[in-house]
Protein backbone atom coordinates (compact mmCIF):
# COMPACT_ATOMS: atom_id res chain seq x y z
CA UNK A 1 0.00 0.00 0.00
CA UNK A 2 1.56 3.43 -1.06
CA UNK A 3 2.29 5.66 2.13
CA UNK A 4 0.03 8.07 2.90
CA UNK A 5 1.03 11.94 3.84
CA UNK A 6 -1.99 12.67 5.71
CA UNK A 7 -3.98 10.22 6.78
CA UNK A 8 -3.10 7.74 9.56
CA UNK A 9 -3.46 3.75 8.55
CA UNK A 10 -7.03 3.27 10.20
CA UNK A 11 -8.81 6.07 8.61
CA UNK A 12 -8.07 4.92 5.27
CA UNK A 13 -10.53 2.42 4.87
CA UNK A 14 -12.80 5.33 5.99
CA UNK A 15 -11.51 7.71 3.07
CA UNK A 16 -12.25 5.02 0.88
CA UNK A 17 -15.65 5.01 1.90
CA UNK A 18 -15.98 8.64 1.62
CA UNK A 19 -13.94 8.47 -1.97
CA UNK A 20 -17.36 5.92 -3.29
CA UNK A 21 -19.92 8.05 -1.87
CA UNK A 22 -18.88 11.11 -3.52
CA UNK A 23 -18.82 8.88 -6.94
CA UNK A 24 -21.83 7.83 -6.28
CA UNK A 25 -22.88 11.23 -5.18
CA UNK A 26 -21.88 12.66 -8.72
CA UNK A 27 -23.82 10.08 -11.17
CA UNK A 28 -26.70 10.47 -9.17
CA UNK A 29 -26.45 14.10 -9.19
CA UNK A 30 -26.32 13.83 -13.52
CA UNK A 31 -29.28 11.98 -13.30
CA UNK A 32 -31.40 14.28 -11.40
CA UNK A 33 -29.89 17.10 -13.52
CA UNK A 34 -30.99 15.01 -16.88
CA UNK A 35 -34.26 14.38 -14.98
CA UNK A 36 -35.12 18.29 -13.85
CA UNK A 37 -33.89 19.70 -17.69
CA UNK A 38 -36.62 17.45 -19.42
CA UNK A 39 -39.14 18.89 -17.25
CA UNK A 40 -37.92 21.80 -17.21
CA UNK A 41 -40.39 23.91 -19.23
CA UNK A 42 -41.14 27.55 -18.39
CA UNK A 43 -40.55 27.04 -14.65
CA UNK A 44 -37.80 29.74 -13.08
CA UNK A 45 -37.90 27.64 -9.86
CA UNK A 46 -37.33 24.20 -12.30
CA UNK A 47 -34.83 26.06 -13.43
CA UNK A 48 -33.03 27.35 -10.35
CA UNK A 49 -33.36 24.06 -9.22
CA UNK A 50 -31.59 22.59 -11.84
CA UNK A 51 -28.37 25.13 -11.80
CA UNK A 52 -28.27 24.23 -7.99
CA UNK A 53 -28.20 20.98 -8.84
CA UNK A 54 -25.07 21.29 -11.21
CA UNK A 55 -23.33 23.67 -8.53
CA UNK A 56 -23.91 20.79 -6.35
CA UNK A 57 -21.64 18.74 -8.49
CA UNK A 58 -18.52 20.87 -7.49
CA UNK A 59 -17.79 20.14 -3.98
CA UNK A 60 -17.49 16.24 -4.76
CA UNK A 61 -15.80 16.74 -7.74
CA UNK A 62 -13.10 18.87 -5.27
CA UNK A 63 -13.01 16.71 -2.56
CA UNK A 64 -11.88 13.26 -5.41
CA UNK A 65 -8.87 15.68 -7.10
CA UNK A 66 -8.16 16.65 -3.40
CA UNK A 67 -7.73 13.37 -2.60
CA UNK A 68 -5.48 12.24 -5.08
CA UNK A 69 -3.31 15.71 -5.21
CA UNK A 70 -3.33 15.85 -1.13
CA UNK A 71 -1.26 12.65 -0.93
CA UNK A 72 1.93 13.69 -3.39
CA UNK A 73 5.18 14.04 -1.43
CA UNK A 74 6.44 17.51 -0.53
CA UNK A 75 9.19 18.23 -2.93
CA UNK A 76 11.86 21.29 -3.14
CA UNK A 77 8.93 23.48 -4.90
CA UNK A 78 6.59 22.00 -2.90
CA UNK A 79 8.55 21.63 0.79
CA UNK A 80 4.95 21.77 2.50
CA UNK A 81 3.93 19.07 0.62
CA UNK A 82 -0.03 19.52 -1.41
CA UNK A 83 -2.13 20.20 1.22
CA UNK A 84 -3.17 23.52 0.45
CA UNK A 85 -4.11 22.63 -3.00
CA UNK A 86 -7.38 21.82 -1.54
CA UNK A 87 -8.23 24.91 -0.24
CA UNK A 88 -7.72 27.07 -2.98
CA UNK A 89 -10.24 24.38 -5.13
CA UNK A 90 -12.70 25.32 -2.10
CA UNK A 91 -12.60 29.14 -2.71
CA UNK A 92 -13.04 29.04 -5.90
CA UNK A 93 -16.33 26.87 -5.73
CA UNK A 94 -17.87 28.94 -2.54
CA UNK A 95 -17.50 32.19 -4.71
CA UNK A 96 -18.75 30.29 -7.73
CA UNK A 97 -21.88 29.43 -5.25
CA UNK A 98 -21.90 32.79 -4.01
CA UNK A 99 -22.22 34.66 -7.05
CA UNK A 100 -24.42 32.35 -8.96
CA UNK A 101 -27.08 32.72 -5.71
CA UNK A 102 -26.87 36.39 -5.82
CA UNK A 103 -27.57 36.28 -9.49
CA UNK A 104 -30.48 33.81 -9.02
CA UNK A 105 -31.66 35.69 -6.51
CA UNK A 106 -31.89 38.63 -8.46
CA UNK A 107 -33.25 37.56 -11.72
CA UNK A 108 -36.10 35.98 -9.67
CA UNK A 109 -36.75 39.00 -7.67
CA UNK A 110 -36.66 40.61 -11.35
CA UNK A 111 -39.18 38.12 -12.25
CA UNK A 112 -41.79 38.16 -9.53
CA UNK A 113 -42.05 42.04 -10.64
CA UNK A 114 -42.16 41.99 -14.50
CA UNK A 115 -44.94 39.85 -13.21
CA UNK A 116 -44.61 36.88 -16.21
CA UNK A 117 -47.27 33.93 -16.00
CA UNK A 118 -45.81 30.65 -16.82
CA UNK A 119 -47.26 28.59 -19.19
CA UNK A 120 -46.97 24.83 -18.20
CA UNK A 121 -48.94 22.81 -20.93
CA UNK A 122 -48.96 19.07 -21.34
CA UNK A 123 -46.95 16.77 -22.99
CA UNK A 124 -47.75 13.12 -25.12
CA UNK A 125 -46.15 9.90 -22.65
CA UNK A 126 -47.40 6.49 -23.90
CA UNK A 127 -50.86 7.99 -25.97
CA UNK A 128 -51.85 10.30 -23.14
CA UNK A 129 -51.52 14.52 -22.79
CA UNK A 130 -50.36 14.75 -19.16
CA UNK A 131 -49.49 17.81 -17.59
CA UNK A 132 -46.17 19.05 -17.49
CA UNK A 133 -46.38 19.82 -13.86
CA UNK A 134 -46.87 16.36 -12.36
CA UNK A 135 -43.62 15.41 -14.21
CA UNK A 136 -41.92 18.77 -12.93
CA UNK A 137 -42.63 17.72 -9.39
CA UNK A 138 -41.38 13.70 -9.66
CA UNK A 139 -38.16 15.33 -11.20
CA UNK A 140 -37.93 17.79 -8.15
CA UNK A 141 -38.39 14.82 -5.89
CA UNK A 142 -35.60 12.78 -7.21
CA UNK A 143 -33.53 15.06 -7.23
CA UNK A 144 -34.08 15.84 -3.25
CA UNK A 145 -34.87 12.46 -1.22
CA UNK A 146 -31.81 10.47 -2.58
CA UNK A 147 -29.29 13.71 -2.02
CA UNK A 148 -30.92 14.03 2.03
CA UNK A 149 -29.84 10.30 2.45
CA UNK A 150 -26.53 10.97 0.99
CA UNK A 151 -25.64 13.59 2.94
CA UNK A 152 -26.69 12.07 6.21
CA UNK A 153 -24.34 9.17 5.26
CA UNK A 154 -21.71 11.63 4.72
CA UNK A 155 -21.97 13.53 7.64
CA UNK A 156 -20.10 11.15 9.91
CA UNK A 157 -17.45 10.33 7.65
CA UNK A 158 -16.30 13.99 7.24
CA UNK A 159 -16.55 14.67 10.99
CA UNK A 160 -13.98 11.53 11.69
CA UNK A 161 -11.81 12.45 8.38
CA UNK A 162 -11.56 16.57 10.11
CA UNK A 163 -12.69 16.98 6.07
CA UNK A 164 -14.38 20.12 5.91
CA UNK A 165 -15.13 20.06 1.99
CA UNK A 166 -17.27 16.63 2.58
CA UNK A 167 -18.42 18.19 5.53
CA UNK A 168 -19.84 21.39 3.55
CA UNK A 169 -21.11 18.87 0.76
CA UNK A 170 -23.01 16.66 3.08
CA UNK A 171 -24.43 19.65 4.77
CA UNK A 172 -25.39 21.00 1.19
CA UNK A 173 -26.53 17.58 0.54
CA UNK A 174 -29.05 17.26 3.29
CA UNK A 175 -30.58 20.87 2.97
CA UNK A 176 -31.89 19.81 -0.65
CA UNK A 177 -34.67 18.98 0.93
CA UNK A 178 -35.36 22.65 1.03
CA UNK A 179 -35.31 22.88 -3.03
CA UNK A 180 -37.57 20.08 -3.23
CA UNK A 181 -40.29 21.47 -1.17
CA UNK A 182 -39.98 24.83 -2.59
CA UNK A 183 -39.80 23.77 -6.25
CA UNK A 184 -43.01 21.28 -5.61
CA UNK A 185 -44.86 24.02 -4.15
CA UNK A 186 -44.09 26.60 -6.78
CA UNK A 187 -45.33 24.01 -9.28
CA UNK A 188 -48.45 23.40 -7.55
CA UNK A 189 -48.92 26.98 -6.95
CA UNK A 190 -48.60 27.66 -10.54
CA UNK A 191 -51.47 24.86 -10.53
CA UNK A 192 -53.13 26.71 -8.39
CA UNK A 193 -53.26 29.98 -10.80
CA UNK A 194 -50.81 31.30 -8.73
CA UNK A 195 -48.40 32.51 -10.94
CA UNK A 196 -46.34 34.35 -8.67
CA UNK A 197 -45.38 30.93 -6.97
CA UNK A 198 -43.14 30.28 -9.40
CA UNK A 199 -40.56 32.94 -8.93
CA UNK A 200 -41.23 33.26 -5.09
CA UNK A 201 -40.05 29.04 -4.73
CA UNK A 202 -37.24 30.04 -7.10
CA UNK A 203 -36.20 33.06 -5.04
CA UNK A 204 -36.53 30.95 -1.78
CA UNK A 205 -33.82 28.65 -3.74
CA UNK A 206 -31.57 30.78 -4.65
CA UNK A 207 -31.42 32.28 -1.00
CA UNK A 208 -30.66 28.73 -0.22
CA UNK A 209 -27.69 28.71 -2.66
CA UNK A 210 -26.55 32.31 -1.41
CA UNK A 211 -26.41 30.96 2.26
CA UNK A 212 -24.26 27.63 1.10
CA UNK A 213 -22.06 29.85 -0.68
CA UNK A 214 -21.20 32.08 1.48
CA UNK A 215 -20.80 29.49 4.89
CA UNK A 216 -18.71 28.11 2.83
CA UNK A 217 -16.46 31.29 1.33
CA UNK A 218 -16.34 32.13 5.35
CA UNK A 219 -14.95 28.77 6.00
CA UNK A 220 -12.38 28.84 3.24
CA UNK A 221 -11.61 32.40 3.74
CA UNK A 222 -10.68 32.00 7.49
CA UNK A 223 -9.18 28.54 6.92
CA UNK A 224 -6.59 30.43 4.37
CA UNK A 225 -6.03 33.06 6.80
CA UNK A 226 -4.48 30.45 8.86
CA UNK A 227 -7.08 31.00 12.09
CA UNK A 228 -6.91 28.87 15.01
CA UNK A 229 -8.00 25.45 14.17
CA UNK A 230 -11.41 24.76 13.84
CA UNK A 231 -13.22 21.48 14.08
CA UNK A 232 -15.76 20.90 10.78
CA UNK A 233 -18.72 22.32 13.26
CA UNK A 234 -16.29 25.57 13.19
CA UNK A 235 -16.04 25.03 16.92
CA UNK A 236 -12.98 25.98 18.70
CA UNK A 237 -10.38 22.90 18.47
CA UNK A 238 -9.36 21.96 21.87
CA UNK A 239 -6.33 20.49 20.50
CA UNK A 240 -3.67 23.20 21.07
CA UNK A 241 -4.93 23.88 24.35
CA UNK A 242 -4.47 19.73 24.97
CA UNK A 243 -0.82 20.28 23.40
CA UNK A 244 0.10 23.07 25.97
CA UNK A 245 -0.99 21.07 28.61
CA UNK A 246 0.76 18.06 27.59
CA UNK A 247 3.65 19.57 27.47
CA UNK A 248 3.62 21.94 30.68
CA UNK A 249 3.40 18.78 32.98
CA UNK A 250 7.48 18.04 31.65
CA UNK A 251 9.93 18.87 34.44
CA UNK A 252 11.95 20.87 31.42
CA UNK A 253 9.37 22.97 30.74
CA UNK A 254 8.35 26.37 32.24
CA UNK A 255 5.90 27.83 30.02
CA UNK A 256 4.82 26.61 26.54
CA UNK A 257 2.44 28.10 23.47
CA UNK A 258 1.24 26.50 20.43
CA UNK A 259 0.57 28.43 17.66
CA UNK A 260 -1.23 26.15 15.01
CA UNK A 261 -2.77 26.14 11.57
CA UNK A 262 -4.91 24.09 9.61
CA UNK A 263 -3.93 22.46 6.06
CA UNK A 264 -6.58 20.81 4.63
CA UNK A 265 -6.80 17.59 6.73
CA UNK A 266 -3.64 18.37 9.01
CA UNK A 267 -2.27 20.84 11.71
CA UNK A 268 1.45 22.65 11.13
CA UNK A 269 2.62 24.67 13.32
CA UNK A 270 4.88 25.87 16.34
CA UNK A 271 4.86 25.14 19.82
CA UNK A 272 7.44 27.97 21.63
CA UNK A 273 8.70 25.94 25.03
CA UNK A 274 10.42 28.19 27.53
CA UNK A 275 12.74 25.68 29.30
CA UNK A 276 13.20 25.37 32.71
CA UNK A 277 16.61 24.36 32.50
CA UNK A 278 18.90 23.58 29.09
CA UNK A 279 20.38 20.76 29.94
CA UNK A 280 19.76 17.97 27.69
CA UNK A 281 17.56 20.60 25.58
CA UNK A 282 18.04 18.75 22.32
CA UNK A 283 16.67 15.42 24.12
CA UNK A 284 13.74 16.75 25.59
CA UNK A 285 12.98 18.33 22.37
CA UNK A 286 13.19 15.50 20.22
CA UNK A 287 11.49 13.27 22.56
CA UNK A 288 8.23 16.27 23.09
CA UNK A 289 8.21 16.33 19.39
CA UNK A 290 7.88 12.33 18.81
CA UNK A 291 5.20 12.74 21.27
CA UNK A 292 3.36 15.17 19.92
CA UNK A 293 3.01 13.09 16.69
CA UNK A 294 1.58 10.33 18.77
CA UNK A 295 -0.48 12.07 20.44
CA UNK A 296 -2.76 12.75 17.65
CA UNK A 297 -2.58 12.42 13.47
CA UNK A 298 -3.95 15.66 12.73
CA UNK A 299 -0.26 16.84 14.09
CA UNK A 300 1.25 16.79 11.02
CA UNK A 301 4.34 18.96 11.30
CA UNK A 302 4.87 20.63 14.31
CA UNK A 303 7.88 22.15 15.19
CA UNK A 304 8.87 22.56 18.96
CA UNK A 305 11.27 25.29 19.37
CA UNK A 306 13.31 26.60 22.43
CA UNK A 307 12.89 30.16 23.38
CA UNK A 308 13.60 32.50 26.18
CA UNK A 309 10.76 34.53 26.37
CA UNK A 310 7.07 33.80 25.24
CA UNK A 311 6.47 37.50 25.11
CA UNK A 312 8.16 37.75 21.81
CA UNK A 313 6.23 35.50 19.66
CA UNK A 314 3.46 36.29 17.03
CA UNK A 315 -0.06 35.71 18.33
CA UNK A 316 -0.57 37.27 21.96
CA UNK A 317 -0.88 36.00 25.30
CA UNK A 318 -4.81 35.52 25.21
CA UNK A 319 -5.86 38.47 23.46
CA UNK A 320 -6.49 38.77 19.79
CA UNK B 1 -39.62 13.21 7.19
CA UNK B 2 -42.20 10.29 6.82
CA UNK B 3 -44.82 12.90 8.09
CA UNK B 4 -44.16 15.54 5.59
CA UNK B 5 -44.48 13.12 2.58
CA UNK B 6 -47.76 11.57 3.81
CA UNK B 7 -49.00 15.29 3.99
CA UNK B 8 -47.75 16.73 0.70
CA UNK B 9 -48.65 13.22 -0.91
CA UNK B 10 -52.44 13.91 0.54
CA UNK B 11 -52.33 17.66 -0.65
CA UNK B 12 -51.28 16.48 -4.12
CA UNK B 13 -54.23 13.54 -4.35
CA UNK B 14 -57.02 16.48 -3.28
CA UNK B 15 -55.88 18.86 -5.23
CA UNK B 16 -55.07 16.48 -8.62
CA UNK B 17 -58.50 17.40 -9.38
CA UNK B 18 -59.09 20.85 -10.76
CA UNK B 19 -54.94 21.14 -11.65
CA UNK B 20 -54.36 23.11 -13.33
CA UNK B 21 -56.52 26.27 -13.15
CA UNK B 22 -56.08 29.33 -14.95
CA UNK B 23 -54.94 32.70 -13.14
CA UNK B 24 -57.43 34.87 -15.12
CA UNK B 25 -59.97 32.16 -15.14
CA UNK B 26 -60.40 31.75 -19.15
CA UNK B 27 -61.46 28.03 -19.54
CA UNK B 28 -64.61 28.95 -16.82
CA UNK B 29 -65.43 32.22 -18.73
CA UNK B 30 -65.32 30.29 -22.48
CA UNK B 31 -67.34 27.43 -21.59
CA UNK B 32 -70.94 27.95 -22.19
CA UNK B 33 -70.11 31.68 -23.63
CA UNK B 34 -67.47 33.73 -26.01
CA UNK B 35 -64.03 32.29 -27.76
CA UNK B 36 -62.35 35.78 -28.55
CA UNK B 37 -60.51 34.42 -31.54
CA UNK B 38 -57.85 36.33 -33.51
CA UNK B 39 -57.56 35.43 -37.48
CA UNK B 40 -54.98 36.49 -39.72
CA UNK B 41 -54.86 35.48 -43.24
CA UNK B 42 -52.34 32.01 -44.21
CA UNK B 43 -54.30 30.01 -46.86
CA UNK B 44 -55.05 27.05 -46.40
CA UNK B 45 -54.66 27.24 -42.52
CA UNK B 46 -56.68 30.13 -42.22
CA UNK B 47 -58.46 32.24 -44.95
CA UNK B 48 -60.44 35.07 -45.29
CA UNK B 49 -60.72 35.45 -48.65
CA UNK B 50 -64.80 34.36 -48.87
CA UNK B 51 -65.45 37.13 -46.20
CA UNK B 52 -65.95 34.17 -43.38
CA UNK B 53 -63.45 32.88 -41.70
CA UNK B 54 -62.63 29.65 -43.22
CA UNK B 55 -59.76 27.27 -43.35
CA UNK B 56 -58.27 24.04 -41.17
CA UNK B 57 -57.39 25.96 -38.44
CA UNK B 58 -60.90 27.89 -38.23
CA UNK B 59 -62.71 24.53 -38.76
CA UNK B 60 -60.83 23.12 -35.41
CA UNK B 61 -61.31 26.21 -33.24
CA UNK B 62 -65.10 26.01 -33.86
CA UNK B 63 -65.23 22.37 -33.10
CA UNK B 64 -63.29 23.31 -30.33
CA UNK B 65 -65.97 26.02 -29.34
CA UNK B 66 -68.65 23.79 -29.58
CA UNK B 67 -67.29 21.43 -27.49
CA UNK B 68 -67.21 24.00 -24.81
CA UNK B 69 -70.78 24.94 -25.17
CA UNK B 70 -68.93 28.19 -26.47
CA UNK B 71 -69.77 30.38 -29.94
CA UNK B 72 -66.67 31.76 -31.44
CA UNK B 73 -65.80 35.55 -32.49
CA UNK B 74 -63.29 36.23 -34.74
CA UNK B 75 -60.94 39.12 -34.69
CA UNK B 76 -58.80 40.35 -38.42
CA UNK B 77 -55.51 41.42 -37.90
CA UNK B 78 -51.88 41.45 -38.65
CA UNK B 79 -49.75 38.85 -36.72
CA UNK B 80 -48.26 41.40 -34.70
CA UNK B 81 -51.12 43.30 -33.69
CA UNK B 82 -53.52 40.12 -33.06
CA UNK B 83 -50.31 38.33 -30.87
CA UNK B 84 -50.03 41.91 -29.16
CA UNK B 85 -53.63 41.60 -28.15
CA UNK B 86 -53.29 38.13 -27.38
CA UNK B 87 -50.21 39.04 -24.76
CA UNK B 88 -52.57 40.84 -23.10
CA UNK B 89 -55.23 39.15 -22.81
CA UNK B 90 -57.36 40.67 -25.07
CA UNK B 91 -57.83 37.95 -27.17
CA UNK B 92 -57.75 34.02 -26.33
CA UNK B 93 -56.61 32.44 -28.40
CA UNK B 94 -54.83 33.59 -32.37
CA UNK B 95 -54.42 31.19 -35.81
CA UNK B 96 -52.52 31.97 -38.77
CA UNK B 97 -50.71 28.96 -39.72
CA UNK B 98 -48.18 29.48 -36.72
CA UNK B 99 -44.69 27.18 -36.85
CA UNK B 100 -43.45 26.72 -33.45
CA UNK B 101 -40.26 28.43 -34.46
CA UNK B 102 -41.99 31.79 -34.86
CA UNK B 103 -39.95 34.25 -32.85
CA UNK B 104 -42.90 35.81 -31.40
CA UNK B 105 -43.24 32.70 -29.16
CA UNK B 106 -41.48 34.97 -26.04
CA UNK B 107 -44.54 36.66 -25.49
CA UNK B 108 -46.90 33.95 -25.50
CA UNK B 109 -47.86 30.38 -25.86
CA UNK B 110 -47.72 27.93 -28.33
CA UNK B 111 -49.74 24.61 -28.12
CA UNK B 112 -47.92 21.57 -28.47
CA UNK B 113 -47.73 20.93 -32.50
CA UNK B 114 -50.97 19.39 -33.43
CA UNK B 115 -49.12 18.88 -37.35
CA UNK B 116 -46.30 18.32 -38.43
CA UNK B 117 -45.48 18.83 -42.17
CA UNK B 118 -42.43 17.94 -43.85
CA UNK B 119 -40.78 20.53 -45.99
CA UNK B 120 -39.73 19.28 -48.95
CA UNK B 121 -37.98 19.89 -52.53
CA UNK B 122 -39.91 19.29 -55.23
CA UNK B 123 -39.36 18.66 -58.78
CA UNK B 124 -41.91 18.72 -61.86
CA UNK B 125 -43.16 15.31 -62.77
CA UNK B 126 -40.95 13.22 -65.61
CA UNK B 127 -38.05 15.38 -63.91
CA UNK B 128 -34.72 12.87 -61.83
CA UNK B 129 -35.35 14.67 -58.63
CA UNK B 130 -31.81 15.81 -57.06
CA UNK B 131 -29.90 13.98 -54.35
CA UNK B 132 -29.10 17.78 -53.23
CA UNK B 133 -29.86 21.21 -53.91
CA UNK B 134 -26.47 22.46 -53.48
CA UNK B 135 -25.70 25.33 -55.47
CA UNK B 136 -28.84 24.91 -57.31
CA UNK B 137 -31.93 28.16 -58.01
CA UNK B 138 -34.85 26.30 -55.73
CA UNK B 139 -38.19 28.52 -55.74
CA UNK B 140 -39.34 29.76 -52.13
CA UNK B 141 -42.74 31.65 -51.41
CA UNK B 142 -42.15 34.85 -50.27
CA UNK B 143 -42.61 35.91 -46.54
CA UNK B 144 -42.31 32.20 -44.93
CA UNK B 145 -38.36 30.85 -43.55
CA UNK B 146 -38.38 28.63 -46.18
CA UNK B 147 -36.16 30.74 -47.97
CA UNK B 148 -33.74 30.23 -44.97
CA UNK B 149 -33.83 26.60 -44.76
CA UNK B 150 -32.81 26.88 -48.77
CA UNK B 151 -29.75 28.49 -47.82
CA UNK B 152 -28.84 26.41 -45.08
CA UNK B 153 -29.05 23.70 -47.06
CA UNK B 154 -26.80 25.39 -49.43
CA UNK B 155 -28.99 26.16 -52.20
CA UNK B 156 -30.12 29.35 -54.14
CA UNK B 157 -33.77 30.60 -53.06
CA UNK B 158 -35.41 32.10 -55.51
CA UNK B 159 -38.62 34.09 -53.40
CA UNK B 160 -41.60 34.48 -55.94
CA UNK B 161 -45.33 35.37 -54.73
CA UNK B 162 -47.00 32.69 -56.14
CA UNK B 163 -45.50 29.22 -56.81
CA UNK B 164 -47.91 27.92 -59.27
CA UNK B 165 -46.13 29.60 -61.90
CA UNK B 166 -42.83 28.39 -61.03
CA UNK B 167 -40.67 25.94 -63.00
CA UNK B 168 -37.92 23.51 -61.74
CA UNK B 169 -37.24 23.18 -58.45
CA UNK B 170 -39.48 24.10 -55.79
CA UNK B 171 -39.67 24.03 -52.17
CA UNK B 172 -42.91 23.86 -49.86
CA UNK B 173 -44.95 21.77 -47.49
CA UNK B 174 -45.59 18.63 -48.68
CA UNK B 175 -49.68 19.02 -49.28
CA UNK B 176 -48.79 22.29 -51.58
CA UNK B 177 -46.51 20.10 -53.54
CA UNK B 178 -48.92 17.93 -54.21
CA UNK B 179 -51.56 20.69 -54.99
CA UNK B 180 -48.90 21.70 -57.67
CA UNK B 181 -48.58 18.28 -59.28
CA UNK B 182 -45.10 18.36 -58.16
CA UNK B 183 -43.25 15.18 -57.48
CA UNK B 184 -41.65 15.41 -53.81
CA UNK B 185 -38.07 14.06 -53.46
CA UNK B 186 -36.13 12.61 -50.76
CA UNK B 187 -34.74 16.11 -49.59
CA UNK B 188 -36.16 17.13 -46.37
CA UNK B 189 -35.25 20.72 -45.34
CA UNK B 190 -37.24 20.55 -41.90
CA UNK B 191 -40.47 19.53 -40.36
CA UNK B 192 -43.35 22.75 -39.89
CA UNK B 193 -44.80 22.28 -36.37
CA UNK B 194 -48.01 24.15 -36.71
CA UNK B 195 -49.45 25.90 -33.67
CA UNK B 196 -52.01 28.12 -32.36
CA UNK B 197 -51.33 30.88 -30.26
CA UNK B 198 -52.19 30.51 -26.59
CA UNK B 199 -52.36 33.57 -24.15
CA UNK B 200 -49.35 33.03 -21.26
CA UNK B 201 -50.30 31.34 -18.03
CA UNK B 202 -53.83 30.34 -18.87
CA UNK B 203 -52.81 26.79 -18.06
CA UNK B 204 -56.35 25.02 -18.05
CA UNK B 205 -57.35 26.70 -21.26
CA UNK B 206 -54.22 25.46 -22.74
CA UNK B 207 -54.52 21.89 -21.79
CA UNK B 208 -58.12 21.86 -22.28
CA UNK B 209 -56.32 23.17 -26.05
CA UNK B 210 -54.33 20.59 -26.45
CA UNK B 211 -55.42 17.73 -25.56
CA UNK B 212 -58.53 18.93 -27.92
CA UNK B 213 -56.15 18.87 -30.78
CA UNK B 214 -54.51 16.06 -30.21
CA UNK B 215 -57.76 13.87 -30.32
CA UNK B 216 -58.08 15.93 -33.36
CA UNK B 217 -54.52 15.16 -35.29
CA UNK B 218 -55.68 12.59 -37.79
CA UNK B 219 -58.34 14.55 -38.84
CA UNK B 220 -55.83 17.07 -39.96
CA UNK B 221 -54.92 15.77 -43.30
CA UNK B 222 -58.50 15.41 -44.25
CA UNK B 223 -58.99 19.44 -43.52
CA UNK B 224 -55.92 19.89 -45.94
CA UNK B 225 -57.24 17.95 -48.52
CA UNK B 226 -60.66 20.04 -48.37
CA UNK B 227 -59.25 23.41 -47.76
CA UNK B 228 -56.05 23.61 -50.33
CA UNK B 229 -57.84 23.09 -53.34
Amino acid sequence: MKHHYELPREKLPIHRKAVRLEWLTIGYLITAIVGIYLTLGNSQAMKTAWIEDMLSLIPPIVFLIAARIRNRPPNERFPYGYHRAVSIAYLCASLALTLMGAFLLFDALLNLVATEHPSIGTVELFGHHIWLGWLMELALLWSAVPAVFLGRAKLPLARDLHDKVLFADAKINKADWLTAVAGMAGVLGIGLGLWWADSVAAAVISVDILYDGLENLRAVVTDLMDTRPTTVDDKVDPLPARVENELRKRAWVKDVRARLREEGHVYFGEVFVVPSTEQNLLGNIERAHQDLHDMDWRLHDVVVTPTRSLEDQDGSNGEG
Amino acid sequence: MGMVATAVLTALTLTACGIPRDPEGTLERVEGGTVRAGITENHPWTDLSGGEPAGVEVDLIEAFAESLGARVEWFDGSQAELLESLEKRELDVVAGGLTADDPWAQMVTFTQPYAEISILVGVPPGRQPPEEIDGLRVAVERGHQTAALVEDAAGIPVEVDDLSGARGLVAAEEWELEKLGLVPSEIELDKAQHVVAMPRGENAWLVRMERFLSDRAASVDELLQEHAS
